[in-house]
């Protein structure tokens, strides 16, 4: 009589436990949750997503590493942390279908960019879904993986400032917009200083001139969005000075790389003048929006906006001019 | 209620204390609950978030009961968890076919344990690969679980196979130190008056008791699980459960030599010192090292660990026993000198572990309250204490805390030491007899020291 | 006797603990200095880990991320940094009473994120020179007392 009051303590009290866990077990497994987790180990788990045109969308997050974050590229949305063993929650409208790219934003090695996954939305949108359009560089014909070295150097940093004071001379193609993307600022000053009614200003003055022509693109608040974004996205392999020397530089500087075998080398130097003022706003533009095939440099095509990207591209000019309108000299 | 002229208290008499000793379901209770808390620990440790820090089965195993057992079990009670602990249970109740009674047929083979393994080799050894792996189990929740799944395998199995709890006294990698550190603690089950126990044949207590020990034989705690069963089928009424003086059981020489219990207190001072460097330390190539299983750097951690354990420790250690005898002319033999002396080693071990404890697992109690609101880490919060975390400033006292620890283990082990020498040599040579034995506690303790605060 | 003897000896021991424990320990005038320290942290490691200044100093402190997003806090100070990879993060403070500090990781960056430490020492180690002198005083003791 003891005995089996005794045995049913001991089996009851285990099976509560049990059930008790299986319960718990099924009522968390039916909400479907996305794990984020170092891409060498999985990144996001599920990697394809679904979702219907109007109907929200709600993700249940959970990390099950390191600290990660939830953004869907070009959507403008405030990304959101995933913290290791806690819960985060995100709801997503789509009123366009098509196949989303969502990402992490926090690195989290140099693999992080890695961390992506796609959401497939369906459903009949408000407008038809984009047509196919070529990207810029293909448009133009440039040979983003071509080498563009600057034939001309200037002596010192240009200056926008400078080269406003000198608006006058400049003659007005060089301000438009398809001159800039297309051109590098060697060429452009190249072909200012073969533009005989300028012979009479100095090479600096025409550097000045070239700097000026490139802040027309490049408004103080694009450069800040552009700073924004590379600290963000570009510092941990470009380093926080633009000087190529982030804290993967080193990784990257190995041969081949761990995950799929792909070469790197290492991260650009945005400093170096030979490099930048050699290439054109659109072979950025391309190299950013593909990546660089071989290199480790990965694609922002699918996360970055275009105007982000001109934004981006406007910020790596900081690195060779000086767009400050305030006269320093 | 004390027994004349000694300084026991014994807690069977007092009328409360005595119904719950007596009566089987108290402990039965209690190990059925720690039981249900360990299915539970090891399905959330299989289920739950693989971040350690918020899966209940790291927290609860590695900071909330290894600092009740460190803090409170061992020094207050010595094998007193071992009371309450629900590894045997199931292969218990298998063996016995009952939970409250030993029935007549009973499955399992029943065989004796062999001879050779007896002793504290095994747990030794076990201690040594836990250590090993020590800082993958104690942050992966997966690999708490499946480890304390095959501990509970292996103490059913072992249970069908040889007689009584062969796993809790041979086997079992805490039973293993907690028994030698029990020797410390002021609690024990004795024999009342050893001349009716003489003359009783039926030896009810030694039939009955899970552990094989026959109590009137019992010259230290080490082996008694403090199950009570004893006390509860003696025919005279003739055990009783005592508060003692802390320490009661050392400073005897024994008839048998424990050259496994020598060991094991050398395997636990360095561990003790390793798992300081690799988890108080501020060496982030350590921790790596000793995290990356497999590695390179790993077999290095690995190799100087056992290095540690088995031959720079020991070697000291026998080297100050060599040095000691050489200077005090004692006459014991040596092997019988190094099993005897090494109860030292267990006052400067038991305090060295809860100096290590204090700092290891005091941080880390945010993490208890933390887990109780959310076991599984899935973001829950039951009890609302998901975000709490204690103030920092609580953490200020832990530091004075580990030097009074570890003072108090030092004035301890070099008093026994000194005790143990005075057995063994004349008075006039014990003094610098003593020198190489409290040299090497005062060495080790300031390594100690030194991994702790330096 | 006997009990005199042991009043005797344990006055004699306690008051040295004591002596050991509290005498004020020759302190080091030092004007208030600049320090900089640029750490980088990696899993599971602060390099450097150990940060020496002398109370009054004014430290700062730049976390610089080398794998995963990483945290710093210290012990006894209300401060909180986090550096994510490729965006160094600095706070300044001024640091305070002499002591140990154990410098944490306080973001979760992996399984031995728990023990991703490190230690502000503000002047000199006072309390591991006492410790030491209380573990030889114990030791003497310990040799020297006999049950009475």
């Amino acid at each position: 009589m003891r005995e089996k009051l005794a045995r049913w303590i001991v089996i009851l009290l285990l099976l509560v436990t049990v059930m008790g866990v299986a319960a718990a077990w099924k009522a968390r497994s039916d909400e479907g949750i996305l794990h984020a987790r170092l891409p060498e180990h999985g990144g996001w788990i599920p990697g394809d997503l679904r979702a219907t045109v109007g109907q929200p969308l709600t993700i249940r997050m959970t990390s099950d590493d390191v600290t990660h974050s939830f953004a869907v590229g070009q959507m403008d949305m405030q990304a959101v942390n995933i913290n290791p063993g806690e819960m985060s929650e995100v709801t997503l409208n789509f009123d366009r279908p098509g196949k989303y790219t969502f990402y992490c934003t926090r690195w989290c090695g140099a693999d992080h960019w890695r961390m992506r996954g796609t959401i497939e939305v369906s459903g009949a949108g408000m407008e038809e879904p984009v047509k196919y359009e070529p990207p810029l560089y293909l448009r133009l014909g440039l040979d983003i993986d071509a080498e563009h070295h600057a034939q001309f150097l200037p002596s010192q940093e240009p200056s926008a400032a400078r080269g406003a004071r000198l608006e006058h001379r400049l003659p007005q193609q060089y301000t438009s917009w398809e001159y800039y993307i297309s051109h590098s600022p060697s060429s452009a000053w190249q072909e200012l200083r073969n533009d005989r009614s300028l012979s009479d200003l100095s090479d600096a003055e025409l550097w000045d001139l070239a700097a000026y022509a490139w802040a027309q693109h490049s408004p103080p608040e694009a450069v800040q969005t552009g700073a924004g974004l590379y600290k963000e996205n570009c510092a941990a392999c470009h380093g926080e000075t633009g000087d190529g020397e982030g804290v993967f530089a080193n990784e990257l500087a190995g041969d081949t790389h761990a995950l799929d075998g792909h070469a790197t080398t290492t991260p650009t130097d945005f400093s170096d003048e030979e490099h930048m003022l050699g290439a054109a706003p659109a072979v950025l533009h391309g190299k950013i929006i593909r990546g660089g095939m071989g290199t480790g440099m990965p694609y922002w095509g699918p996360i970055f906006t275009d105007e982000q990207v001109w934004a981006l591209v406007s910020y790596l000019w900081t690195y060779q001019f000086n767009f400050s309108m305030e006269v320093t000299q | 209620m004390f027994a004349p002229g000694e300084s026991r208290l014994n807690l069977a008499r007092l009328r409360v204390l005595d119904k719950l000793i007596k009566s089987r379901w108290p402990l039965l209770l209690a190990r059925s609950i720690t039981l249900a808390g360990f299915v539970f620990t090891i399905l959330v440790g299989l289920l739950g978030s693989p971040v350690g820090s918020h899966n209940f089965a790291i927290i609860f195993v590695w900071i909330a009961w290894w600092t009740a057992l460190k803090l409170f079990f061992i020094p207050l009670g010595g094998r007193s968890w071992c009371s309450v602990c629900p590894l045997p249970m199931p292969g218990e109740w298998l063996q016995n076919g009952s939970l409250l009674t030993k029935a007549q047929k009973s499955i399992g083979l029943g065989m004796r344990w062999p001879r050779r393994l007896r002793g504290n080799w095994l747990a030794s050894g076990l201690f040594l690969l836990i250590g090993i792996f020590s800082a993958l189990t104690l942050t992966d929740a997966r690999l708490t679980a499946w480890i304390l799944l095959g501990l509970l395998g292996t103490a059913m199995l072992l249970s069908l196979i040889f007689e009584r709890r062969a796993f809790c006294s041979y086997v079992c990698p805490i039973g293993g130190f907690t028994g030698i550190y029990a020797k410390t603690a002021p609690l024990e089950v004795r024999v009342i008056d050893s001349d009716i126990c003489k003359s009783h044949a039926e030896k009810t207590c030694y039939t009955h008791c899970p552990w094989g020990v026959y109590p009137l034989a019992m010259r230290d705690s080490s082996q008694c699980g403090l199950c009570m069963e004893c006390l509860r089928v003696c025919t005279y009424d003739n055990i009783s459960l005592n508060l003692r003086p802390f320490g009661s059981d050392l400073g005897q020489t024994n008839s048998i030599t424990r050259l496994d219990e020598t060991l094991l207190a050398l395997v636990m001072l360095s561990s003790a010192l390793s798992f300081s460097a690799v988890f108080i330390g501020p060496w982030g190539w350590l921790k790596s090292a000793a995290y990356d299983v497999g590695s390179t750097a790993w077999w290095a951690y690995t190799g100087a660990y056992l290095a540690l354990s088995l031959l720079v420790l020991p070697g000291l250690y026998t080297l100050a026993v060599w040095w000691s005898q050489k200077t005090g002319q004692a006459k014991a033999p040596f092997k019988r000198l190094l099993a005897d002396y090494s109860q030292a080693l267990l006052p400067l071990g038991l305090f060295t572990w809860i100096a290590f404890t204090i700092d290891f697992a005091f941080p880390k109690f945010s993490y208890v309250l933390q887990v109780l609101s959310d076991p599984f880490g899935w973001g829950w919060n039951l009890v609302g204490t998901s975000g709490v975390s204690l103030p920092s400033a609580l953490l200020g006292a832990a530091p004075v805390l580990q030097v009074g620890a570890v003072v108090v283990g030092l004035f301890w082990s070099a008093n026994l030491s000194q005790r143990l020498v005075a057995k063994q040599v004349q008075p006039a040579r014990a003094r610098r007899a003593i020198l190489p034995l409290a040299g090497f506690s005062l060495l080790f303790s300031l390594t100690m020291l030194l991994l702790l605060l330096g | 006797m006997k009990h005199w003897k042991k009043i005797l000896f344990w006055g004699l021991a306690i008051s040295l603990g004591l002596v050991i424990s509290l005498a004020p320990m020759p302190v080091k005038a030092t004007s208030s200095n600049q320090k900089l320290f640029k750490i980088q942290a990696s899993r599971f490691a602060f390099s450097p880990a150990v940060l020496a200044v002398n109370p009054g100093d004014q430290v700062t402190i730049e976390l610089v991320s080398q794998d995963v997003v990483h945290g710093l806090s210290i012990d006894g100070y209300d401060l909180h940094l986090v550096a994510d990879p490729g965006q160094t993060a600095s706070m300044t403070f001024t640091a305070g009473q002499a002591g140990s500090y154990t410098l944490r990781c306080s973001e979760t960056c992996g399984a031995m994120h728990p023990f991703m430490v490190g230690k502000l020492q503000v002047g000199g180690n006072d309390l591991l020179w006492r410790a030491a002198g209380l573990a030889l005083l114990a030791v003497i003791a310990g040799v020297w007392w006999k049950r009475v």
